[in-house]
């Protein structure tokens, strides 16, 4: 399986004249090696556009990154007007905002993924789930729309107000409620994010065997303590799978965000307050980008982002491979 | 004096342990409730973008509306018929471009094991999670930026480069569907790898091959990022539309915007939703 070249030849010895043999021979070595060529071809070919676009992003923000300095990775300042660039303040926005997500989508999606693979009956299961595959269909777009149009009035008029009220915790969301904010587009994220952690970890969950259960229960667990204390930790690595590469998603997410998140690059004293992401800075500075410094820079906020999540989806897709014995690519567990 | 007592002290722990039991059922009853309320709360949204999406995009949609071309602002009878046509020729282009690469490196994947494959597995898998608007990014500076020039090849080669990847694993999965028996079997019977890989290979995977593809389709119609950096004008794909009229705060913009989400969303469910019965009808068949 592992050697190329060797083709497997027509057996000697079959009753084909000398001439007709050495045509054959030669036609499926032809036929042999082009077929090779093709293949390593198309793995080449993938190989070159992995390579082009590490080469390419790095290439076009190395402008920005000679004029700013390793400084640009921390700087708190983007102020293009005075030649001022620094992803500190965006590194910042993206990170708050992911992590707001997480904590809205973690327990719902863990609790949504229990209950589809250990709770719910099947007629049941099958359907929800299905409907939660769904959303992972829906265009990002049309869930910034939704975001902007639907939901900015809501959370302006009645959810900021009635957080920025609540006792103890009030004190994250004081300020005015204009709408668009950190805390919404943390929302958005999260529903976005939420067929992904949903649908990995229920894939985690279901690849525990029925015997860790059956041996829960045999000792007296109730059906809820076989689930929180034998089926959730041999899921474990299954599970941080689902929320790493959740973060890796929510982290990259741009257009949505750039729609509801209000678009203010300056340090969120508030979840209410207004902010940016490296994404949503990209998607409204670019077109406003001066060509050369400008336009570098914002390639350079690009290539900030792509570390970003590059790292946190190797972790990922590490922990996949580490989580049991068995093998789940992102794109079947998602099917 | 011992056998007296011996009855009260298991009376005692089966009195410790009903309240044991009692807590631990009213606990689980609590955290079941808790994981069904999480359910719910996760097909809420679905129910909700599909609600408003239909309600205010089923106002303005009509044949003139998909037939018509836009026109300029105040002037009714506009339609997004250059989105659906612009989208319809950048997915295409970049399903000419994808979908053979994909097939043969997934053949590579197939059929060789290694450090070189486990590389390019592993990349694969990372490039399926680099945000879009990076592949954008990419495109504009590969493409738009030598060039001067904004061009639905650069938007295709965006979409093609993103959904490589996912086609590239999806391709590979299907494949593995094939038993190695069978890809060994052909072998042995002397037939070449290529004829292996057509007959045996490609043409077992073929339903499975469709649902990934379908589903790679399905992702690329929707993106929006890759776009903003590779089209000169909104008019010209229908994400991008929804994005700039959307953000725009007259009425009759936004109405557009929610037909155009509306025409999207059908377009992405309907694929969603043929692949997925092509993967049951398949694992029925298989059954």
């Amino acid at each position: 399986m592992s050697s190329d070249s060797t083709g497997v030849l027509p057996r000697e010895g079959v009753a084909v004249s000398g001439v007709r043999a050495a045509l054959l021979r030669k036609r499926t070595r032809f036929g042999e090696h082009a077929y090779t060529a093709f293949r390593w071809g198309g793995a080449g070919l993938f190989a070159a556009v992995v390579v082009a676009l590490l080469l390419s992003i790095a290439g076009s923000s190395s402008q920005a990154i000679t004029h700013s300095g390793v400084g640009f990775l921390w700087s708190g300042t983007w102020n293009p007007a005075a030649g001022e660039y620094g992803a500190g303040i965006l590194v910042v926005g993206t990170l708050l905002t992911t992590a707001v997500a997480m904590v809205i989508v973690v327990p719902i999606g863990l609790g949504t993924a229990a209950f589809l693979s250990e709770l719910a009956p099947g007629w049941l299961a099958g359907p929800l789930s299905t409907l939660i595959g769904l959303l992972a269909a829906v265009p990002s777009i049309v869930v910034g729309l939704w975001g902007l149009i639907v939901l900015t009035p809501i959370f302006a008029n009645q959810v900021e107000p009635f957080l920025a009220s609540m006792p103890l915790l009030g004190w994250l969301f004081r300020g005015e409620a204009y709408g668009p904010s950190i805390l919404l587009a943390s929302v958005v994220l999260a529903v976005m994010t939420l067929p992904t952690m949903v649908a990995l970890s229920r894939t985690a969950l279901a690849a525990v065997p029925v015997a860790d259960r059956e041996a829960a229960l045999a000792l007296g667990a109730t059906r809820w303590q076989a689930v929180r204390k034998a089926v959730i930790p041999a899921a474990r690595s299954g599970i941080q799978a689902a929320i790493t590469l959740a973060v890796g998603r929510a982290l990259g997410e741009s257009i949505a965000v750039a729609m509801v998140i209000g678009n203010r690059p300056a340090l969120p004293t508030s979840l209410t307050a207004p902010g940016a992401t490296l994404g949503s800075a990209i998607v409204n500075q670019f077109a406003e980008a001066s060509p050369g410094l400008g336009t570098s820079s914002v390639i350079a906020l690009g290539a900030v982002l792509l570390l970003l999540t590059v790292a946190v989806n190797a972790g990922g897709q590490a922990l996949l491979r580490s989580g049991g014995g068995h093998r789940v690519g992102t794109a079947g567990a998602l099917r | 004096m011992s056998v007296a007592l011996a009855p009260s002290r298991r009376d005692l722990v089966r009195a410790a342990a009903q309240r044991s039991l009692t807590r631990r059922r009213i606990t689980g009853r609590i955290a079941q409730a808790l994981c069904a309320v999480g359910a719910v709360a996760s097909v809420a949204p679905l129910v909700a973008l599909l609600y408003y999406t239909i309600s205010r995009g089923a106002k303005v949609l009509s044949w003139g509306f998909l037939v018509n071309a836009p026109t300029p602002p105040g002037i009714p009878g506009g339609g997004i018929s250059t989105a659906i046509v612009g989208s319809a020729e950048i997915v295409g282009l970049a399903l000419i471009i994808a979908i053979p690469i994909a097939l043969l490196a997934a053949l590579f994947l197939f059929e060789r094991s290694g450090r070189l494959a486990v590389a390019l597995r592993f990349s694969a898998d990372v490039l399926t999670g680099v945000p879009s608007i990076i592949i954008g990014i990419f495109a504009y500076a590969l493409l738009v930026l030598p060039l001067h020039a904004f061009s639905d090849l650069a938007a295709a080669f965006a979409l093609a480069v993103l959904m490589l990847p996912i086609m590239i694993r999806a391709d590979e999965e299907a494949m593995r569907t094939i038993a190695l028996d069978l890809w060994e079997a052909g072998i042995a019977l002397g037939a070449r790898r290529g004829r292996v890989a057509r007959s045996v290979v490609l043409r077992g995977a073929l339903p499975d091959l469709v649902t990934g593809n379908l589903l790679a389709i399905a992702r690329a119609v929707g993106e929006t990022a890759p776009l903003l950096f590779t089209l000169a004008t909104p008019a010209a794909a229908m994400t991008l539309l929804i994005y700039t009229d959307g953000t725009q705060a007259f009425p009759i913009a936004q109405e557009t915007a929610w037909g155009t989400a509306l025409v999207l969303l059908a377009f992405v469910l309907l694929l969603s939703v043929a692949a997925k019965i092509a993967a049951w009808r398949i694992s029925r068949r298989a059954r």
